[in-house]
Formats: C-alpha cells, sequence, structure tokens
C-alpha cells in the first residue's frame, strides 16, 4: 500500500486503497449542521421511550408501555428525517462513516421492532431498544456524519447497497439477539417461578420466539448480501474479492455462525430455548466482528 | 335526614345464618319496609355473602327497631335461628357517615370476600334499579348510590384491586398467556373430568383456546364433559399422541403415582420439534413427574405453585384496598358535604321567611303613612326587595356552597343562631319540597358524572 491511506468498508468489505488524497480535516462538516438538530431529537425522545417503558414494565402499567411505543415510533420518524436530509444532499452520500452506518442499523432495528410490536404484545422491548437507540444516534451525533472522502474510489451505488444491506442486516440480528436475551429472562422467570405473579407486562415467550425466528430469516439473507457486495466493492477498487484482513476473516466467521444457526432453527430440532441463546451468542460475536475488531485494531 | 345501614354479611355471619335472611321477593319487602312512617327511603341489596338494608329516615331509633323487626320476622321467619346465632352478634347497623362508608365500600368490593371481584357492584345496580322502580329509593339514596357506583369506577380505574387473578384456574390461563402470545391457535389436553377441570377449560375457552382435548379413565365422563365444551373426548391410553399435539396440559385426576412420567414427556417434545409445552398438575397425589421440571421448553407447575401465585395476587388486592379505602374516604367526604348542604335548606327557607316577613311589616307601615300612588308603591316595593336580597344573597350562597361537613354544620349552627332561627315553629322551619328537590337535583356541589 506504501503511503497510500488504508480504510475499511464498515461492515467488512476489506480493506480499499484510497485513491485520492488525505481525509477531509474538519470533523464537522456542513452537512452536519443539517443532520444534527434531527438525530439529537431522535435521541432524546429515543430515551425518554425507553425510560416510559421500563416504568411500564416494573409497575407494571401497560397505557404507559403503549406510550413509550407510541414515543419510540414518533423517535423512528424523527430520525428518518435526518436519513431523508441526507439523500437531498448532491451527490447523495452513501453512509460509510461508521457512526452514520451504526445510526441507521439503530433505525432500521427501531423499525422493524415497530412493525413486530404491531403484530404481537411485544411493547417491553421498548425498555431495552429506547436506550440502546438512544445511545447508537446520540454517538452518531457527535462524529462527522459525512461521507469521507474515500466514498468516491467507488462510484454508483455498490458502497450505497453495502450498507444498507449490512445495516439492514446487523439490525435485524440484533433485535433477534435482543429478543434472546428477553427469552432467556422469561424463561429463567417461568422456570423458577419468580415473581410470575406480577408478570411484569414482558412480552410472551412464544412472541419473542416469533421475532427470533423472522429477524433471523431475514437478518441473516441482508447480511449474507452485504457482505457480497462490500466484496464488491472491494473488486471494484483492488480487483480481489477478498482483502485477508482480519476484520474480513472476523465477519467471515460471523456469517458463519449465522448460517449454522439458521440450518439449526430451519432445518434441524433447535428448541426455542436453545435458539434464544444462540441468538445472543451470535450477535455478541456479530457485534465484536462489526465494531470490535475495528476499534481494537 | 339520618341514614341508617342495617345488615348481615359474610364478616359478620356463616352461611347457615345469612341463608335465613336470604330475600326471594325484593320488591314486596321494599314494599312492607317503606309502609313505614319512620322510613322515608330504602334500598335492599340480597346476595350470597350479605343481606343489607340502606335507610334514610327522620326517627333513628324507631328505623333501627323497625329494621330489626324486619331481618328477625320478615325475613327470618318464625324458625330458629341455628346455634350461636344470636342477631346482635350477626348484624351490623351503621349511621350517617359509616353507612355512607360501608356502602362505597361495598360496591367498590372492598368488602367483598374475595377482594376486586367485579360481581357485586352489578348487584348493588340491580337493587338499586328495583328500589327506582317500586319509587322506594328518594333524592338521598338516589344520590348515595350514585356516588357509590362512581366511587365504584375510580376504585377500579385508580387501583389495581381487580388486576391480577386469584382463582386457580385463572391464574393457570394467566401463566398460559405469558407463555403463549395467542391462544386461539394451541390446544389444550385436559386430563381429568372432574370440577377443577371444568373451570379450568371454561377459563381457556374465555380466553379463546383454539381447540380443547379431555382425556379421562372414565371414557363416558370425558365425553360428558366434552359436549359441554365442544372439546374431543380420548381415554387414558391415548396420552402419547395426544401430547405430542397439546401446548398446554392441564392434570387432575386421582391416582396413586404420576400419569405422565418425565421420559413420555420429553418424547413428546422430542416430536414437538421442542415447541414449549405448558404443564399445569393440579393432581393431589401429583399427575406428572417433578421430574420433567428439568426438561428443557417445558414449564410444570403444580398445585403449591399455583397457589401461591393466587396467595400473591391476594395480598396485592389487599395492598391495593388501602389505596381504595384513600378513595372512599375522598368521595365519603364530598357525600357528607352534600348532605350538609341539604340540611342547610330549611335554615335558608327559613332565613328568607323571616327577611320578607320584615319587610313586608315594614313596608305597609311605611305606606300607610305616606301618601303613594300605585305607581310609586310598586317603586318602593320593588327597592325594599332588591335590598333584601342583596343583604341576603352573600349568607345563603355561603350556606348552600358549604360542603366541608364540620364546617358546613358550624357555619349552619352560627347562622341560626346570629339571625334568630332556631324557633322550630318560625315561618320557613319546614322543609320547602320544591326547594329540596331543587338540591337534591345536584344544586349543591354537583359532581355526577
Amino acid at each position: 500500500m506504501g503511503a497510500k491511506d488504508r480504510f475499511v468498508p464498515p461492515f467488512g468489505g476489506g480493506t480499499c486503497v484510497r485513491a485520492n488524497g488525505p481525509r477531509a480535516t474538519s470533523p464537522v462538516s456542513e452537512d452536519d449542521h443539517h443532520l444534527i438538530p434531527f438525530l439529537q431529537t431522535a435521541a432524546a425522545i429515543y430515551l425518554a421511550a425507553g425510560v416510559g417503558a421500563l416504568l411500564g414494565v416494573a409497575l407494571p402499567a401497560p397505557r404507559i408501555v403503549r406510550g413509550a411505543v407510541w414515543g419510540l415510533a414518533a423517535g423512528a420518524v424523527i430520525h428518518g428525517l435526518a436519513f431523508s436530509t441526507l439523500h437531498r444532499m448532491d451527490p447523495v452520500p452513501p453512509l460509510t462513516s461508521l457512526p452514520m452506518a451504526i445510526s441507521f442499523t439503530a433505525w432500521f432495528a427501531v423499525i422493524s421492532l415497530l412493525l413486530f410490536m404491531w403484530r404481537a404484545r411485544l411493547g417491553g422491548l421498548a425498555a431495552v431498544v429506547g436506550p440502546v437507540a438512544f445511545l447508537a444516534v446520540f454517538l452518531a451525533s457527535l462524529g462527522s456524519q459525512s461521507a469521507p472522502a474515500d466514498t468516491l474510489v467507488a462510484e454508483g451505488s455498490v458502497p450505497h447497497a453495502h450498507v444498507l444491506l449490512s445495516s439492514a442486516g446487523l439490525g435485524l440480528l440484533g433485535v433477534s439477539g435482543l429478543a434472546g436475551i428477553f427469552y432467556l429472562f422469561e424463561h429463567r422467570r417461568l422456570k423458577q417461578k419468580r415473581g410470575v405473579a406480577r408478570g411484569f407486562g414482558l412480552p410472551s415467550l412464544e412472541a419473542l420466539d416469533r421475532v427470533n425466528v423472522a429477524a433471523l430469516a431475514v437478518g441473516f439473507p441482508l447480511l449474507t448480501l452485504g457482505l457480497l457486495t462490500g466484496s464488491a466493492w472491494l473488486h471494484a477498487v483492488e480487483e480481489s474479492f477478498w482483502s485477508g484482513s482480519g476484520h474480513a476473516s472476523w465477519m467471515l466467521v460471523a456469517w458463519g455462525i449465522y448460517a449454522g444457526l439458521a440450518s439449526a432453527r430451519f432445518v434441524g430440532r433447535q428448541g426455542s430455548h436453545q435458539a434464544a441463546a444462540s441468538a445472543v451468542a451470535g450477535f455478541a460475536f456479530l457485534l465484536f466482528a462489526v465494531v470490535g475488531v475495528e476499534v481494537l485494531s | 335526614m339520618k341514614i341508617l345501614l342495617m345488615g348481615t354479611s359474610h364478616h359478620s355471619a356463616p352461611v347457615e345464618v345469612r341463608e335465613r335472611f336470604a330475600v326471594a321477593d325484593e320488591q314486596a319487602a321494599l314494599r312492607k319496609l317503606i309502609d313505614h312512617d319512620e322510613i322515608e327511603e330504602a334500598v335492599l341489596i340480597s346476595t350470597c355473602n350479605r343481606v343489607e338494608v340502606v335507610v334514610t329516615t327522620r326517627q333513628p331509633d324507631a328505623a333501627r327497631h323497625t329494621l330489626e323487626r324486619f331481618f328477625r320476622h320478615e325475613l327470618a321467619g318464625e324458625a330458629p335461628l341455628p346455634v350461636k346465632a344470636h342477631l346482635d352478634d350477626v348484624f351490623f347497623v351503621y349511621r350517617d357517615q359509616e353507612a355512607t362508608s360501608h356502602v362505597f365500600r361495598v360496591a367498590s368490593s372492598m368488602d367483598s370476600m374475595v377482594v376486586g371481584e367485579p360481581q357485586i357492584l352489578g348487584q348493588m345496580k340491580d337493587a338499586y334499579g328495583i328500589a327506582m322502580e317500586i319509587g322506594s329509593c328518594g333524592p338521598i339514596l338516589s344520590r348515595l348510590f350514585q356516588r357509590a357506583f362512581a366511587t365504584a369506577k375510580r376504585v377500579k380505574n385508580e387501583t389495581r384491586i381487580a388486576h391480577r387473578p386469584v382463582s386457580v384456574a385463572r391464574v393457570a390461563v394467566d401463566l398460559a398467556r405469558q407463555i403463549f402470545e395467542d391462544l386461539a391457535d394451541k390446544s389444550a389436553l385436559m386430563i381429568g373430568a372432574g370440577e377443577m377441570i371444568e373451570l379450568a377449560l371454561f377459563a381457556l375457552q374465555r380466553e379463546g383456546l383454539g381447540t380443547g382435548r379431555i382425556a379421562n379413565r372414565t371414557r363416558a365422563h370425558a365425553e360428558a364433559l366434552a359436549a359441554r365444551f365442544g372439546a374431543t373426548p380420548h381415554g387414558l391410553d391415548e396420552l402419547d399422541d395426544l401430547l405430542q399435539e397439546s401446548d398446554i396440559v392441564l392434570a387432575c385426576i386421582g391416582g396413586d403415582g404420576p400419569i405422565l412420567s418425565a421420559n413420555q414427556l420429553r418424547a413428546a417434545l422430542r416430536k414437538r420439534r421442542n415447541r414449549p409445552i405448558f404443564l399445569i398438575d393440579i393432581g393431589v397425589p401429583r399427575n406428572i413427574d417433578p421430574a420433567a421440571e428439568a426438561l428443557d421448553n417445558a414449564y410444570l407447575y403444580d398445585i403449591d405453585d399455583l397457589q401461591a401465585v393466587v396467595s400473591a395476587n391476594e395480598e396485592e388486592r389487599r395492598r391495593e384496598s388501602l389505596h381504595g379505602e384513600r378513595i372512599v374516604l375522598e368521595e365519603q367526604e364530598r357525600f357528607a358535604g352534600w348532605m350538609v348542604a341539604l340540611q342547610a335548606v330549611p335554615t335558608i327557607r327559613h332565613l328568607r321567611a323571616r327577611a320578607e316577613s320584615v319587610r313586608q311589616g315594614e313596608l305597609e307601615r311605611m305606606i300607610s303613612r305616606l301618601d303613594l300612588d300605585e305607581e310609586q308603591r310598586q317603586a318602593v316595593e320593588a327597592l325594599t326587595r332588591a335590598l333584601v336580597n342583596k343583604i341576603l344573597h352573600p349568607p345563603l350562597a355561603r350556606l348552600g356552597a358549604q360542603t366541608d361537613r364540620e364546617e358546613g354544620l358550624a357555619i349552619l349552627e352560627e347562622a341560626r343562631a346570629l339571625f334568630g332561627l332556631d324557633d322550630p315553629e318560625a315561618p320557613g322551619a319546614e322543609i320547602d319540597e320544591a326547594l329540596f328537590a331543587e338540591w337534591s337535583d345536584g344544586g349543591a356541589g354537583d359532581d355526577e358524572e
């Protein structure tokens, strides 16, 4: 690579060569000024919704939980406005900055969860999703939202497709992991017969398992497509589909783990409890491969 | 006017005593009561747990004797009461605020055998309806019962008194809802055909259970129960096949040992592709091998587990009833304020009559001295009337608007002393029926919903 700068597509397409000189120096670009108010407002609403849902679950008070779900939806709308602002820019940046990709992941996870909530009593999940979305969006609002100059390397829709597909996959698998955590908690509570009288207003085991299955069924193919487009992006820059970097290797292992989980769930006889534990472990590994390896390197 | 309540309930008398006072024809009983001069209004509440009469009266002592005779002779009849059941012990008598508070507590289900059970409110509404129908319920009891219903609504909405179930069958259904999202696509296997099975199946079907299966040693019993609930009957020899298709298994059948072994359940879970199964064992001795508790994706609850949940829920209801007591107290004070305002009616009437009498006297004396034509006479008449009205308006408004009982009574006493209204023979001392009706319809401190 010589003196050339290196950067990594956020979801493991490999290591690319930056061809057009040094990165933009200012951490906050002109574009960021349009986005940050939306992101900070969305973050505040997500946090309020999370606290409300937590209160509603602890009391338990279904009305407060329902209010928190509406709050989550309001946060998602404002969060979506941030992306629509981004979309009106010319050229449209492909969200290749890690903060913005994580922000998109959180948005997609919230939207997915709201869709699941429409069909089942899952309001209690807002108690965790709200604060997690808040953290993701708040941290994103602190970093630069603009696409780094690197994105000019690969023109066309490949960078967009890579980030959108990978973020969506990560978001859904995150929802699957979250449902798994709740499932394990509920399973333990029901097995040990502790606090069953109060109920805590948490989702039923069946609802959590359905979320787990649906999120895995959609999230895994999206992640696969995200990795393939990342590879295509790398090929457009380096004429190679495989970079051999640690990040790419970890992502490949994560993908393999999810392939195993999906086959155990859809082909084998894996029960709901084991599937929930697998979803939690799988997502922890994926998170490490996406963020942990990046941070450590 | 005084409110008097007399009755017996599960708190004061066992069922063999209560059943003696059960009322077959409420309308006839009420008609007999209001035939007595000392009883102005009456409402009779008769349920399996209580028989109570609420009346309004101007002669509380006489009314109490009438009520005692009513219970002793009209309701209990001539046959002797069971041993140990002395009337003084089995009856309670409440007056005024105590009576109001009791009616509010009963309507809110805080005095019920199962705290928070909703049936009592419907029974009180029926009792009130009967009293209204035969005209034994006047403005005061009408107001009292309307406020009681509003209090019950507040207690239900503002506390969690009826939130958690307190029967084993309902608790089982509640737990099933924590495992399964929707019971409509679920199948329940009931092992046994006794009363508990019947109650549980009823509760599950009320929650929308999809399919019910009943397995019993005596197939005829299973068939009889299955026919009533639209379920399918089976013999115990079919259990292995039934288990793999059942999401909920409820067992309550006689026998020396477990009907279902852990191995049977393990095999069933494998055939079910490890989909969760909810096992409820309310048999004694237990019908399901306790080792099944260790199976993954199987959730086993025995009668002790369910009873522990019932106890916890009962405890929560008791805790919540303390919040309910606060609401009852608030509502009782509001009602007492309304009663004080009602008591102000004769004083107001009296004061008006006194002022009018003074005005008329002074006017006639003045007119006889002055040579006034008709127009001038009318002008002076209007002037004096306006003066009296303006002077009386603040004290009358204050008397009418008073809702705090203690303060209200003190103000009433002061008003009578200040204006010299303590003479019962004075003009206006009798209640003006039109004014009474106006106040009773909610003129004072009205807060009807």
